[in-house]
């Protein structure tokens, strides 16, 4: 174990050191721990809540140097985790679950999706608002989630053969050239950027129609759990509260946002949209009385439903609360 | 005066094609697929910073992959010429390198690396050390035996020989090869940015997809284009000033094939990977979760108690995949070496279409493939377009670098007696294209596998690229590693095939190349 470590810990240095030199990036001397946070897909206010933790210095004051890690198309969160490179990461239950069944040793610490936010988004003239409307239509997707829609069809009994599946990038395109007739899509991404190009859509949340995944849930390994409890608590505590100014002011977020990554390309517009939209997803009565990120026995026995019509068997051990229990105790 | 009247006449064809562009644009969907050159301008002029500040970012880490793997070709290739029993070795090596899919390598770069822009460095250097290495090695056995006999009989080695004849003979097949490369190392450079990079232009490209930013989108293809092409240009221009001689006169008595030693040489190159994968998995101490060797997979694809199913969803995706993947690779070899010919038999149409052939492969496949899937319907007919668009650039230019080698002496001959330009092309210019012709063949053997599975990872949705990416997101990594080691393993095979038809023709059109 120690030779392993000191490999890797020669070849990472070498290439920090490579990449730090050929930038010539400063590197502030802090004294703090260093800490990598992997978050699931580029900078937007999907992850305004961290921004704020880290602009207001709530990391620094827990003793944190946070790195926000960015994610992408083909950036997957759980190996950085595993290996180290990042304390926490932003994954969702489906996900965790399919690496936990490949033998990684993640724990559930916090959700920050109350409700998944996948839906059915189909344009007015022909539109799908329940479950009932799919039979018939053709749905645009990544054959990659064909057990998304098998899942909500069996929760619904709806007859999945019945729906047409075409192989579509993950884009509003193809609905508005009318190749399909609706998309498996987020609330918060293809239905904000048709509504910011002025296209009305019809959305059919299928968090409302029994589809119960956590999402955009943060992980860490059992062994952080263990032995760096202190940084995940201070990670979590200053999660909580840039969650909670977020919902206060989603427009200053929004600010905060685009002023800390101008080389994102992001639209105020849309970037707006979105923080008002994930807002109902994030918080709920539950998170009103217990605090962002919480979650209860109910939703854990619903989720573990929906996971084993998607493959995934889990337990309730999936989830540790611990953290978060920690940081309300407090 | 004349050339007034062309620049007029250059000026007249450009502002045609760009009306004619905007009215597509605002014909097909409104405007929200297709951007106009307008629309294009009004992003640029919106935030230029913005977009300048990614294309350096892009452009610096592609330059920075550029450079590494063409000195890592250009040693690789001093080496198996200086030692010609490495150089199956060499090339064998180099390849599997190649054939190893972006998709794969891309999360485990940024694991080993960590944030920052080592893994867009590393997947650009990958995208082009093969095809320099390949054309560079064709190069320096482009050789007349008399001058190397001339080097025999004043008893000097191959260093004398390296140095004084093959390094010059081989200029013109490196720029060759660094021609091909400088669309590649970008396109690597913007696939690398999908790992998690903060900024660039595939960071962006990825934001305006979903942002449904039309103009935007095109935009960044142009300037991702743009630059690709003045690079292709840059090194074209470079190549002309400093190769001034001729051609000359290529004759060598034919060799008997060699052909002991083949088999040794495919078992020592799978020993030599064996050994360097589980080598590198313990030197790098990555975490057995993410991390699987040979043993693994090989468990995985036999003896797991899911050994079927895992074999089943293979195999599947697999002929799949290779069902779009071979006929894009043949119309794409065709395309190409039919276009060099035709563009050698009419040199006035060279300036017309040789920017067209750069810009479809420049453009990154990201932001082309919906398109063509938009005009060609998303079954099996845009992939295979997408396919033989990647193949066919590296052809074309291949095959006219192959058509400019035509031995000089021999074309005058043919004039002396009154023969015409389809004579000369049929007896000697297309005999002399041969090597570079499957020299381009072999080097598209992985482009074309490349080209398949991103189509699939970001278009359709289907086959082996759309099994990696979802084995990458799910955490089966037993998957992701069997699919990488199964590509990496019949791309080798189906390039020693090429290779093998390649002896065979060679020996008869141009036995110098066999030469030992």
């Amino acid at each position: 174990m120690t030779a392993g470590m000191t490999r890797r810990g020669l070849v990472a240095g070498g290439m920090a050191g490579l990449a730090m030199g050929g930038l010539g990036l400063p590197r502030r001397a802090v004294a703090n721990t260093p800490v990598g946070f992997q978050l699931s897909w580029l900078h937007s206010v999907q992850f305004a809540g961290s921004y704020i933790a880290l602009d207001k210095g709530w990391w620094r004051e827990a003793g944190l140097d946070v790195t926000l890690m960015q994610g992408g198309p083909n950036a997957p969160v759980e190996p950085p985790v595993v290996a180290g490179t990042a304390l926490v990461g932003i994954s969702a239950a489906d996900y965790t679950a399919s690496a936990v069944a490949q033998g990684a040793k993640f724990k559930i610490i916090g959700v920050a999706m109350q409700k998944n936010p996948f839906v059915i988004a189909s344009l007015p003239d022909n539109p799908v608002k329940t479950p009932a409307d799919l039979p018939g239509k053709r749905i645009g997707m990544a054959i990659a989630n064909t057990p998304v829609l098998r899942a909500l069809c069996s929760l619904n009994n709806v007859d999945f053969d019945a729906i047409t599946i075409v192989p579509t990038q993950y884009s509003a395109q193809p609905l508005i050239a009318h190749e399909v007739d609706c998309l498996l899509c987020w609330e918060t991404d293809l239905p904000v950027a048709m509504a910011v190009n002025g296209i009305e859509s019809v959305t059919m949340l299928m968090a409302d129609h029994g589809y119960s995944v956590h999402s955009q849930t943060y992980i860490a390994t059992e062994d952080s759990l263990a032995s760096r409890r202190k940084e995940l608590v201070g990670l979590m505590s200053g999660e909580v509260r840039g969650w909670q100014d977020y919902r206060a002011d989603t427009a200053a977020a929004t600010d905060l946002t685009l002023r800390m990554f101008p080389d994102a390309g992001l639209d105020r517009k849309t970037q707006l949209l979105q923080a008002e939209r994930q807002v109902p997803l994030m918080f709920s009565t539950l998170t009103d009385a217990h605090g962002f990120g919480w979650w209860d026995e109910e939703s854990v026995s619903a989720n573990i439903e929906t996971l084993a019509l998607l493959g995934y068997k889990v337990t309730p051990d999936l989830w540790d609360r611990s953290i978060l229990d920690e940081i309300h105790a407090g | 005066m004349r050339q007034g009247a062309r620049v007029a006449g250059g000026m007249l064809g450009v502002a045609i094609l760009l009306i004619g562009w905007q009215m597509l644009a605002q014909a097909l969907y409104q405007g929200r697929l297709i951007a106009g050159p307008v629309g294009i301008v009004e992003w640029l002029g919106r935030d230029p910073g913005l977009a300048l500040r990614a294309l350096a970012r892009t452009l610096g880490n592609a330059a920075a992959g550029f450079a590494l793997g063409n000195l890592a070709a250009i040693l690789l290739a001093g080496i198996a010429f200086l030692w010609p029993r490495l150089q199956d070795l060499v090339t064998g090596l180099a390849l599997v390198a190649f054939c190893l899919p972006l998709i794969a390598t891309g999360p485990i770069l940024r694991v080993l690396m960590g944030p920052g822009e080592g893994p867009q460095i590393v997947l650009a250097a990958l995208a082009v050390q093969y095809t320099t290495l390949i054309p560079l090695l064709t190069g320096l056995r482009a050789v007349p035996a008399a001058w190397l006999d001339l080097i025999h009989s004043y008893g000097r080695g191959r260093w004398v020989e390296l140095a004084h004849i093959r390094a010059r003979a081989a200029l013109p097949y490196l720029f060759a090869g660094l021609q091909i490369g400088a669309p590649a190392a970008v396109l690597g450079a913007m696939v690398g940015e999908f790992t998690g990079a903060e900024r660039g232009l595939g960071v962006l490209t990825i934001r305006y997809m979903r942002d449904l930013d039309v103009p935007a989108l095109w935009g960044v293809a142009l300037l991702a284009a743009g630059a690709s092409l003045a690079a292709y240009w840059a090194i074209g221009g470079l190549a002309r000033l400093v190769l001034d001689t001729r051609p000359p006169v290529l004759l060598a008595p034919p060799m008997r094939q060699l052909r002991t030693g083949r088999v040794v040489g495919g078992l020592t190159l799978a020993l030599a990977v064996l050994l360097l994968w589980w080598g590198g998995l313990w030197l790098t101490g990555l975490n057995p979760f993410l991390a699987k060797g040979p043993w693994d997979v090989l468990a995985a694809l036999v003896w797991a108690p899911d050994a079927t199913q895992m074999r089943a969803a293979l195999f599947g995706a697999l002929r799949e995949s290779a069902g779009l993947a071979v006929p894009g690779y043949l119309a794409g070899l065709a395309a190409g070496a039919g276009l060099a010919i035709l563009l050698t038999l009419l040199p006035g149409a060279g300036p017309l279409v040789m920017p067209v052939a750069v810009a479809l492969r420049a453009i990154p496949i990201v932001t082309t493939g919906p398109l063509i899937v938009l005009f060609l319907g998303r079954g099996a007919l845009g992939t295979i377009t997408l396919v033989a668009v990647m193949v066919f650039f590296p052809t074309l230019v291949a095959c006219l670098h192959g058509l400019r080698q035509a031995p000089g002496h021999i074309l005058d001959l043919l004039r002396v007696h009154a023969a015409g330009p389809l004579s000369q092309m049929i007896h000697v210019r297309i005999p002399a294209m041969l090597p570079a012709l499957f020299a381009a063949a072999r080097i598209s053997v992985p482009t074309a596998i490349l080209a398949v599975t991103v189509v699939e990872w970001l278009a359709t949705g289907r086959g082996l690229g759309s099994l990696m990416a979802l084995a990458a997101s799910t955490s089966d990594f037993r998957m992701l590693w069997s699919a990488v080691a199964l590509i990496t393993l019949l791309a080798v095979l189906c390039h020693a095939v090429v290779a093998g038809l390649e002896r065979r023709v060679l020996a008869r059109y141009a036995p110098e190349q066999l030469r030992q």
